[in-house]
C-alpha cells in the first residue's frame, strides 16, 4: 500500500496535472495522447484499488477497513467520470477538469495510505 | 461586458467536478460514520450526512443548469455557505459540540478549507452566469 506501485500512481497523478496546465497555458484541447494518458491512470486507480483490498484481505493489522474500501471504491470513478465529463469538451474548462483530477488522484493515494497506517501512525 | 455563460459551460464544468468529488467523497465517508460510529458523535456526523446531501443536490442542480434547477442550486449553495460558517464557527467556539470532525468543522481546514471557498465561488458563478 505504501510501495513502489502508489508511488508511482502518485507520479502518475502530477504527471497529468502537470500535461494538463501546459495545455491550459498553451491553449490548447486535451487532444488524443492526454486521454490516452487519463486511461492509463484509471487503469492504475483499479490496479490499485484490486491490490489494496488483496491487501486488506491478507492482513491482519488494525486499521478502518470500511473507509479505506470506500476510498478505494470512490477513487476508481474519477478518472473515468472525468473522462465522461470531457468527453466532447473542446474548451480550457476541459483541460481545467483534467488537472484537478490528476492533483486529487495523487492526495487520494495519500489519504488512503493514511487510512491503511491507521491513527496511530 | 463578457456574454453571460451557461451555467454548467466553461468554469461550471470545472466548478461541478469540484462539487462532484466533494459530493462522492462525502457521501462515502459519511455512510462509514453513519454505519460504525454514529452514537460517538451523532452531531458530527448527521451533519456531515446533510453536508453530504447538500453537495449531491448542487452537483446534480448545477449540472442541470436551466430554469428550476438553477433554483435549486442557488437555494443548495447557500445552504453550503450558511452550513460552513456556522459549523465552523461553532466548531470554535464550542469545540465540545464537535468531538469529532466534520467536513464543515474549522471552516473545512481539514480539506484546505475547499469547502469554505467553494460555496463562494458557487454563488459568484450562479450570478456571473444569470440568464
Amino acid at each position: 500500500m505504501t510501495g513502489l506501485f502508489a508511488n508511482a500512481l502518485i507520479s502518475a497523478g502530477l504527471v497529468v496535472a502537470v500535461w494538463s496546465a501546459v495545455q491550459l497555458i498553451a491553449n490548447r484541447p486535451i487532444g488524443r495522447s492526454l486521454r490516452v494518458a487519463m486511461w492509463v491512470l484509471e487503469l492504475m486507480v483499479l490496479t490499485f484499488a484490486i491490490g489494496g483490498v488483496v491487501q486488506m484481505i491478507m492482513t491482519d493489522h488494525d486499521f478502518a477497513k470500511l473507509e479505506f474500501v470506500g476510498y478505494l471504491l470512490g477513487m476508481c470513478l474519477i478518472p473515468i467520470g472525468a473522462l465522461w465529463w470531457t468527453r466532447s469538451d473542446a474548451s480550457r474548462a476541459g483541460t481545467a477538469v483534467l488537472l484537478i483530477i490528476g492533483l486529487v488522484t495523487s492526495i487520494l493515494v495519500l489519504r488512503v495510505q493514511q487510512v491503511w497506517l491507521g491513527p496511530s501512525a | 461586458m463578457p456574454r453571460p455563460r451557461a451555467l454548467n459551460q466553461g468554469f461550471g464544468r470545472v466548478l461541478i467536478v469540484i462539487y462532484a468529488i466533494f459530493a462522492i467523497a462525502a457521501t462515502a465517508r459519511s455512510a462509514v460514520q453513519l454505519s460504525t460510529q454514529f452514537s460517538q458523535a451523532p452531531v458530527a456526523y448527521l451533519l456531515s450526512a446533510i453536508a453530504a446531501v447538500i453537495y449531491i443536490v448542487a452537483t446534480i442542480a448545477l449540472a442541470r443548469g436551466e430554469g428550476v434547477s438553477r433554483m435549486v442550486a442557488t437555494i443548495a449553495v447557500a445552504i453550503e455557505l450558511a452550513g460552513v460558517l456556522i459549523v465552523g464557527t461553532l466548531s470554535l467556539i464550542l469545540p465540545s459540540v464537535f468531538p469529532h470532525a466534520s467536513v464543515w468543522s474549522g471552516f473545512g481546514s481539514g480539506y484546505g478549507f475547499i469547502p469554505l471557498i467553494l460555496p463562494i465561488v458557487g454563488l459568484w458563478w450562479l450570478y456571473r452566469s444569470r440568464p
